[in-house]
């Protein structure tokens, strides 16, 4: 009896371990000791100004001071929801006067569609380093908000932009990329040329779980009125001008 | 209103003045472009240069988003790439000071003196509207100077030239194919007369519908149909055969289906943006589409006489009861409006009271649209009610120059030079 309880205490402990091991960091196998110094990364984002024009700000911050971070570049990889559109042509216009590099990965891209006819794209903007803090990174995009279906109560709805992908490219191999990097991803290099490196998919952690815009959108309460009263106006005014023109005008052929 | 307007400067310098004034503000938005964020150039012009760098690289215009012109412009522009951006900039400041042109010279053949004519001129040449439209590099000059254009050569009598003027203006904007019926109409005067009818009998409809459409099969109006088709389907199958379905579809059908159901100054705005997706909204666009219809054919059979004043009312008409409505499209009967000024006989208090009224009802839409846009503010019914006023307001104008037009020409008054 006593020895199976130490037996099931055992396999316990073991599975404990386990699912320690497995919810910490990817298996370093140079020693578990290095675990201990893993920092996280913060990356924290904000919608600025108001309105259907808005500005996507992300700002990343390594826990720790690294040495050769200079040596690394930060991809952002945004995914956009349908409620959001990007316009290439403004992004390639920003590319030229150096603001942001960004660019739009999905082809097909309709710039005025409402919401409900419009797909999800996905963004790489190519992170710069902030001057205003040691080993922090930001990325800035223009959004725009899409027409949405009109409600039936509440005047505005909701667009979540969930937390983008991370992704890191150093040109030497820094151990402590080993921290975080989850995967390996393609993508180019960089903005300008075609190259494909491999970058390394890192985790983070976010400051807030997303973010959420309001949309302002139509009532459908006001369809009756509103179609009511603007056919009335319309013919009305139409009907008076037609008497205008039939009391002042010369018909005849 | 007919004697308040004649100058003391001579025609050139007023020409000259607005030339100069033109390439002044081209020059000014050049330098916001590169100092501001806020650019002083039209989204529009990137287009059109966009479209023609890859109209120069031997590709489909249409590969640029939002590009819903013909290749023409495309091509027109392509100076753009290999000389220097401004040049689309220059090319429509000079359809400005060439539509204002036909303007004078179209007012001098209704018998106004050089000082009168140059007067009306004056409210195209040194209205900052044409102005700051054609500096930030919209293209609306250039349709206004052909349909002026077109109007002169048939007040001159070249029916062919006049035709094919106007076939390029409907090819780049389809808007003056409105014209099609008073201008036949009108050619129709100078065909010989039937006998003159007898004592008042109401004619039955049927004979009098097919007196007229006998009557609308005269020689002037054949060739002009002829020709202006021939131009239109000429340029339409060229570029069809170029660049496919994508051509009609940008260049034309967009146009003639567009429910734009993101805010601008039309009545129907809010009803087509709350219906959009209804089982109604076909029926509401009909109904939206008739109004239009039945305006239009009365006020040409009405004044097909004076044909000036005639387009003027269609696309008067036209743009106010229109399912979309920006402001570049008040440029399309603004460059009629001189022509039209001298027989328009209203006390000049009550012309600047509609032309602040005018103003007004424009700011009271800009407001909530502004609070919508940037600022996030659900103002979508306030944007409604004044888009209705606006519709009113425009409305109540029209009316007061149908009634206070008279048909009589200016060369009977007397002249004040």
């Amino acid at each position: 009896m006593a020895a199976r309880a130490v037996g099931v205490q055992a396999v316990a402990w073991l599975l404990l371990c386990e699912a320690a091991g497995l919810s910490g960091t990817p298996a370093a196998p140079a020693g578990a000791g290095k675990k201990a110094t893993c920092s996280e990364i913060i990356l924290r984002q904000e919608v600025l100004k108001d309105g259907f024009h808005r500005d996507l700000l992300i700002k990343v911050k390594f826990g720790e001071s690294i040495e050769d971070l200079q040596t690394c570049r930060l991809l952002i990889k945004q995914y956009i929801p349908t409620g959001l559109l990007v316009d290439p042509y403004e992004l390639a216009s920003l590319q030229e006067s150096n603001i942001t590099e960004a660019v739009m990965v999905s082809e097909d891209f309709n710039i005025e569609a409402p919401n409900y006819l419009s797909k999800e794209s996905e963004v790489l903007i190519y992170a710069r380093q902030d001057s205003q803090c040691i080993d922090c990174f930001q990325a800035f995009l223009p959004v725009h908000y899409r027409y949405h279906r009109p409600h039936s109560k509440d005047g505005e709805t909701f667009i979540v932009v969930n937390n983008p992908d991370l992704l890191m490219y150093c040109d030497q191999e820094l151990p402590i990329l080993k921290c975080w990097a989850q995967s390996q991803v393609a993508a180019p290099c960089t903005l300008k040329n075609k190259d494909i490196c491999q970058w390394n998919n890192m985790k983070y952690k976010s400051v807030f779980k997303n973010v959420t815009l309001q949309v302002p959108v139509g009532l459908t309460i006001h369809t009756s009125l509103v179609c009511s009263v603007t056919l009335l106006i319309t013919i009305l005014c139409s009907t008076l001008i037609l008497l205008a023109i039939f009391k002042y005008g010369h018909f005849s052929l | 209103m007919g004697r308040a307007l004649s100058l003391r400067v001579r025609p050139a310098g007023v020409f000259g003045a607005a030339f100069v004034a033109r390439v002044a503000l081209v020059l000014y938005g050049a330098f916001q472009d590169r100092a501001l964020l806020v650019r002083y150039t039209d989204v529009d012009y990137r287009v059109f240069t966009d479209a023609a760098r890859l109209l120069s690289q031997g590709r489909s215009p249409y590969l640029r988003a939002t590009y819903r012109y013909t290749p023409l412009l495309a091509w027109l522009l392509t100076p753009n790439v290999h000389l220097c951006e401004p040049f689309g900039k220059l090319l429509f400041i000079s359809c400005d000071l060439l539509a204002a042109w036909a303007l004078y010279r179209l007012l001098l053949l209704r018998g106004l003196g050089r000082r009168g004519a140059c007067g009306y001129c004056a409210l195209w040449l040194l209205n900052p509207l044409p102005m700051a439209v054609s500096s930030r590099g919209n293209a609306d000059a250039l349709v206004a100077a052909l349909v002026l254009a077109a109007l002169y050569l048939l007040a001159r009598g070249r029916l062919a030239c006049a035709a094919v003027a106007y076939g390029l203006a409907v090819h780049l904007k389809l808007y003056p194919v409105t014209y099609i019926l008073p201008i036949a109409l009108h050619l129709r005067r100078g065909a010989p007369r039937p006998a003159p009818p007898p004592a008042p009998a109401p004619a039955p409809r049927r004979a009098r519908a097919s007196a007229l459409l006998r009557a609308l099969c005269s020689r002037a109006v054949l060739l002009f149909a002829a020709v202006a088709g021939l131009t239109f389907c000429a340029l339409s199958l060229g570029f069809y055969r170029r660049y496919g379905w994508e051509f009609l579809e940008h260049t034309y059908l967009y146009h003639l289906t567009r429910r734009d159901i993101r805010h601008n100054f039309s009545p129907y705005f809010y009803m087509l943006y709350l219906t959009a997706e209804s089982p109604w909204s076909p029926a509401l666009g009909v109904a939206a589409f008739l109004p239009q219809l039945l305006l239009l054919s009365a006020a040409s059979l009405a004044y097909y006489r004076d044909l000036a004043f005639c387009c003027f009312l269609h696309t008067a008409i036209f743009v106010t009861f229109n399912k979309v409505c920006t402001s570049q499209y008040f440029l399309w009967y603004l460059c009629l409006l001189p022509l039209v000024m001298p027989q328009v006989r209203m006390p000049w208090k009550r012309a600047a009271g509609l032309l602040v009224l005018w103003f007004v009802g424009q700011a009271l839409w800009l407001a909530p649209a502004y609070l919508l846009e940037f600022q996030g503010k659900n103002t979508f019914l306030f944007i409604w009610l004044a888009g209705l006023f606006f519709f009113l307001i425009n409305c109540c104008i029209l009316i007061q120059i149908i009634s206070h037009y008279k048909e009589e020409p200016p060369a009977e008054r007397v002249k004040c030079d």
